[in-house]
């Protein structure tokens, strides 16, 4: 076993230690055992850079991987399919190393920070230990090298999850939110579960290597449709943990949980997990698939944005913000920008974790408001939050000199790319779509900063009837502050914003701001080779006939998609040139190629988005040349569609859950009348039955004893009478019986 | 003597049929023990007569000898019935067998 396995078992094992102490004996240590839950973090996440920098800083090679695996489950030989056994395993890549250091010093930052935010809160030590459940889930999605334990993990961060949405289970909508958000994952999780069934069905292995090499042997029977379809069952998974159209609607609602978790679980990790998974399934999704993956994508980060610049919560906000990112990344994966995706993820994560965290510090000095129309004028009584927190911003909205301006670039360079390859003026949508949604982005974000840190606190505005209505109302820590004194917040939650504001800075990432391409990560994550498109027809059957003199041109290959035997040679020579690895599929290829081709247009475009976004929330909210109520009472329908959230709550309200409410009704109708009919005509038939052969027993069959008791009985009374003991009497019968037999024997002689 | 009727086989049988049923009746009707044990003699007697009367006429020696047979055997049976008796009286202080039921027990 290779050394770094070793220590990736050990990083996955401390965290579930943690919770198994903390579960058990939180009340028994000092201080509810939070050392115990941020100690044993730190030395996961020691471990975890340990590995990070063994695999990208010393090995620095791309096509990277170390792997082990072990029999799990032996089924023995099966009649018909032969040896069957189910593996788990550990896969080690760059990927996997940058994920581990991520997820384990996300989690250190926030269990840290959570010291600071839930102290006092009577759950304390259990709070804890539901963190270290889910960073074990996480690690254990992070780290498996097949299906089925992905989908066992998978399942286990949908528990830790649910756990920690309704960590304030006494309040109804917290109870309601865990609720919500279970049942919109355990959709999406159907779906991939049977997606990993059609796989298995065709391979009879979980493993995500033999699964490849056997796609890519051309060992699928079924047709490309159930190719297609199973790319897509398994996105459904991605749908639904990472909150895509149409299963985003947990995800705002999870903002009920403490907002740590909301920043470690619905922002940095759990959420991206869907990603990563689209990231790992990434080779065997048919271009049909990613069409859909695309759109889909595309579709989530537009209509989130569009719902984001009206909500007034601040946490939903950053919750739509999410969803509209993890679009982005969707979108990124779907048109083919791999590595643009992943390093959106990541570059995200710390992002969007500081502003998580920064909005939880904002909502702890604020004493647990999280209006955004009462806040205002913070920036002077929290220099550390609003510093940390404007960086985090620009990083989301995408200025340059941030991270989030490199991987956004990338990938919408990338949908330019997917866009002019694909020809179609529909595809065009994408990069549309995105580009306006990155204006939203800067919008939204704007008018928070303004309406939180800007201007004069408002907090007196506040109508007086829900004045306490307190989110995260822990009550023991409101005694303290009876003075509404707004403060800045303890070290140990300036700390880990301090650290993911730095790490939100593009020199992490990359030496040449305006590219991240240049820079390590999108060096050490390459779009791996795909295992379907040369049996995808769309791709070769339709070119092969059609070799155009425009493609060995190449450059950006506009007006037909696929490509030629032409086209990928010169896909190879460009790999060559750019160091890139070959691809199989040549339409990626080309895609990377257009992206490439795309990236100053995309810089200059999502640039200018980005300044007009920003810009215009200034003019809207800072100088007020438009009147932010008096554009919302002008264009009154648009303002409450998005104050809505395009109504998606209701029409789901009224589609299925009134459907599930009507087909639960009638199913009750069927069982009280159809169901119920049948048991009690059955038990009145076996009643009536009963009844009969009662009645049979006690005329029929007890008369037929009593008879033969009778008959006995009386043929006794008379025979009794012949015994009378006297000598004599025998003697008379014997001859009576003598006599008989004699005329009996002679009537028989004369007739 | 000629109007005389010679007698022949069915004289003999007559009149061990009539030994009989006198024998039975007096088993029968009697209640003195002894008398039934008379009656019992009277069967065997008629018996022995039929055995003599079929020797006399079938020739052979076979009747005479189960006659022998029968009479010896009486004579056993008779000690017994006596002593017997003699027990019925010790226990019921009399030899009346109409009051000796306890057979039917």
């Amino acid at each position: 076993m290779h050394s770094l396995i070793q220590l990736s078992i050990v990083v996955l094992l401390l965290p579930l230690l943690s919770f198994v102490i903390l579960i058990f004996f939180n009340r028994r240590l000092p201080r509810r055992g939070d050392f115990v839950g941020v100690g044993i973090l730190g030395t996961a996440f020691a471990i975890s850079a340990y590995i990070f920098w063994t695999v990208i800083v010393q090995t620095y090679d791309p096509a990277f991987r170390v792997a082990w695996d072990f029999t799990w489950i032996d089924l023995g030989k099966v009649p018909g399919i032969g040896h069957l056994q189910i593996k788990m395993g550990i896969v080690i890549d760059n990927l996997t190393a940058i994920m581990l250091a991520m997820v384990t010093l996300i989690s250190l930052l926030v269990h840290l920070y959570s010291t600071g935010y839930m102290a006092g809160d009577k759950n304390y030590g259990r709070y804890f230990a539901f963190l270290g459940i889910f960073t074990f889930s996480m690690l254990g999605i992070v780290l498996s090298d097949n299906l089925f334990s992905i989908y066992i993990f998978w399942e286990l961060v949908g528990l830790s999850s649910y756990l920690l949405i309704g960590f304030f289970f006494e309040k109804d909508s917290a109870a309601d939110a865990q609720k919500k958000a279970f049942l919109a994952n355990r959709v999406g999780d159907i779906g991939m579960w049977l997606g990993i069934l059609i796989l298995y069905s065709q391979f009879h292995t979980f493993s995500f290597e033999q699964i490849y090499a056997n796609l890519a042997a051309g060992k699928f029977a079924m047709s490309n449709a159930w190719l297609t379809a199973a790319g897509l069952l398994l996105f459904m998974g991605c749908v639904g943990k990472s909150a895509q159209f149409p299963l985003h609607i947990w995800l705002p609602d999870a903002m009920e949980g403490p907002t740590p978790v909301s920043a470690l679980i619905h922002a940095a990790t759990m959420v991206a997990a869907g990603v990563y998974f689209v990231a790992r399934i990434f080779v065997l999704l048919t271009p049909d698939a990613l069409h859909v993956i695309a759109f889909i994508g595309a579709f989530t980060a537009f209509m989130a944005a569009t719902i984001a610049i009206t909500q007034n919560d601040i946490k939903r906000v950053l919750a739509y913000s999410t969803v509209s990112q993890l679009g982005y990344m969707v979108l990124g994966l779907g048109v083919g920008a791999y590595s643009a995706a992943l390093f959106h993820l990541v570059t995200h994560a710390f992002f969007k974790a500081c502003l998580f965290l920064g909005s939880g510090a904002i909502i702890h000095a604020m004493h647990h408001e999280q209006d955004m129309r009462w806040m205002g004028g913070l920036r002077r009584h929290m220099p550390w939050t609003f510093a940390t927190f404007t960086l985090a911003t620009l990083a989301l909205a995408g200025l340059p000199l941030t991270s989030g301006f490199m991987s956004k670039d990338a990938i919408l360079a990338g949908a330019i790319g997917f866009a002019n390859v694909e020809g179609g003026g529909i595809y065009y949508l994408i990069p549309v779509l995105g580009f306006f949604s990155a204006m939203l982005t800067a919008f939204y974000m704007g008018r928070q900063i303004w309406l939180v840190f800007f201007g004069e606190s408002r907090t007196h505005l506040k109508p007086a009837d829900n004045h306490h209505h307190g989110h995260d109302a822990h009550s023991a820590h409101d005694d303290h502050h009876d003075d509404h004194e707004v403060h800045e917040v303890s070290w140990n939650m300036r700390a880990p914003l301090v650290i993911l504001a730095v790490l939100s800075v593009f020199i992490v990432y990359s030496p040449n701001p305006l590219d991240g391409a240049e820079g390590w990560f999108m060096k050490m994550i390459k779009t791996p080779a795909t295992v379907v498109g040369p049996a995808n027809h769309n791709c070769t059957a339709l070119h092969a006939e059609t070799p155009s003199p425009l493609m060995a041109e190449a450059l950006p290959a506009v007006e037909t998609h696929g490509a030629t035997d032409a086209h990928a040679v010169t896909g190879g020579e460009h790999a060559a040139a750019t160091g890139e690895h070959a691809f199989a599929d040549p339409r990626q290829a080309e895609i990377a190629h257009a992206a490439h081709a795309a990236h100053f247009p995309a810089i200059y475009i999502s640039s200018i988005m980005v300044v007009f976004g920003i810009s215009l929330a200034g003019i809207v909210f800072v100088f007020r040349i438009i009147d932010p109520d008096k554009t919302a009472e002008a264009i009154r329908p648009l303002y409450l569609f998005s104050l809505n959230k395009w109504y998606w709550d209701e029409i789901y309200q009224s589609t299925f859950i009134k459907g599930s409410v009507l087909l639960s009704k009638i199913l009750s109708w069927f069982d009280t009348n159809v169901i119920d009919g049948i048991v009690n005509g059955v038990a009145v038939l076996v009643r009536n039955l009963a009844f009969a052969n009662n009645s049979f027993d006690k005329y029929v069959v007890d008369g037929l004893v009593n008879f033969t008791a009778f008959s006995v009985n009386t043929t006794g009374a008379v025979l009794r009478k012949l015994q009378t003991g006297k000598v004599q009497t025998y003697v008379a019968l014997l001859l009576v019986v003598l006599f008989g037999y004699f005329v009996f024997y002679f009537t028989r002689l004369i007739y | 003597m000629q109007h005389l009727i010679p007698i022949g086989l069915n004289h003999y049988l007559t009149i061990s049929a009539f030994l009989l049923a006198f024998g039975l009746f007096a088993v029968m009707t009697r209640k003195n023990a002894i008398v039934v044990l008379m009656g019992v003699e009277l069967i065997l007697n008629a018996a022995n007569i039929n055995f003599l009367a079929f020797s006399k006429y079938n020739g052979g020696i076979g009747g005479v000898m189960f006659s022998l047979f029968v009479i010896v055997i009486a004579a056993a049976e008779a000690a017994i019935a006596l002593a017997i008796v003699i027990n019925i009286f010790k226990i019921f202080k009399s030899v009346d067998i109409s009051s000796v039921d306890t057979m039917k027990e």
